[in-house]
């Protein structure tokens, strides 16, 4: 008897601080090196500055910071990745890259209720096997939006 | 006001002035700055640039209500960099108005910040 196939949806996976974070594997287009980065004047504490790549302008978003988790440091193994929404490209900080899973739909937990402001950012929850730590998946278009909605209205 | 990433008609690169405020350095549109001169102590220090740690030397560039000084450590001289190397400031990130945008500069280990003098006059309020 044939299985029926289970719908996936394939996340890239990485840790930043304490957080083991996904993002659908559609809003990222590479990963680099974090390299040095230029500080802005005035900016909010999430963006860690920017940095040039193939000739365009990345500014560099601190997960930890812009979730209220801690602050991320950025040291000689420290990468980047390229995440894209619409028209709008930034470097976000990670400490390892885990790499691309392919996740069940059915295996995503909804986010907790009466979380914290983080959860209104997450797709939702992923329990991982053994002993490892859940992975809470983004909703990046959605956190970039807000990102630059709270840069721009300070 | 000049625009710091406006090249001059029929041309493709623009000079910049390189400075350094304490340990970063920044770059400016080379033809707004009239001279380099001694500080004072009323010349313009911007914080969110860095403190300078002597601040002994001042660019000085001309506003609508008269000259504009900014105390700045070093000045590491003026090139012609390539229009195609310069960027404006992705408008996403509202980064203070006087950092218009960043040079791409291959010489340089990171992208530097480039200032409008103008823009950083206004933001301090006074010259």
């Amino acid at each position: 008897m044939a299985t029926q196939a289970r719908p996936e949806q394939e996340f890239f996976c990485f840790r930043v601080g304490d957080l083991r974070l996904g993002v659908p594997s559609e809003n990222v287009l590479e990963v680099l090196r974090a390299g040095l980065l230029t500080p802005l004047p005035r900016t909010p504490s999430f963006v860690m500055g920017v940095t040039g790549h193939r000739g365009v302008v990345l500014p560099v978003v601190d997960l930890l910071r812009f979730l209220s988790k801690g602050e991320a440091r950025i040291g000689p193994r420290t990468r980047l990745f390229v995440g894209v929404s619409g028209s709008f490209v930034a470097g976000v900080v990670a400490d390892t890259v885990l790499g691309l899973r392919r996740i069940p739909v059915s295996d995503i937990l909804p986010p907790p209720l009466g979380g914290d402001a983080a959860a209104e950012h997450l797709l939702g929850v992923v329990q991982a096997s053994g002993t490892q730590e859940a992975i809470n998946l983004l909703n990046f278009t959605k956190l970039l939006q807000t990102a630059r909605q709270r840069a721009v209205a300070r | 006001m000049n625009d710091v990433l406006a090249p001059e008609p029929g041309t493709d690169e623009v000079d910049i002035l390189f400075f350094l405020i304490g340990d970063a350095l920044y770059g400016t549109d080379a033809s707004q700055v009239l001279r380099i001169d001694r500080s004072l102590p009323e010349d313009i220090t911007l914080p969110d640039l860095g403190l300078p740690h002597r601040g002994l030397r001042a660019l000085v560039f001309d506003t609508p209500e008269g000259e504009g000084h900014l105390k700045v450590d070093a000045v590491n001289g003026v090139r012609s960099i390539p229009v195609a190397a310069l960027r404006r400031m992705p408008a996403a990130v509202a980064a203070a108005p006087y950092a218009v945008g960043v040079c791409l500069d291959e010489q340089a280990p990171r992208p530097v910040l480039l200032i409008d003098l103008v823009e950083t006059a206004k933001t301090q309020g006074r010259h």
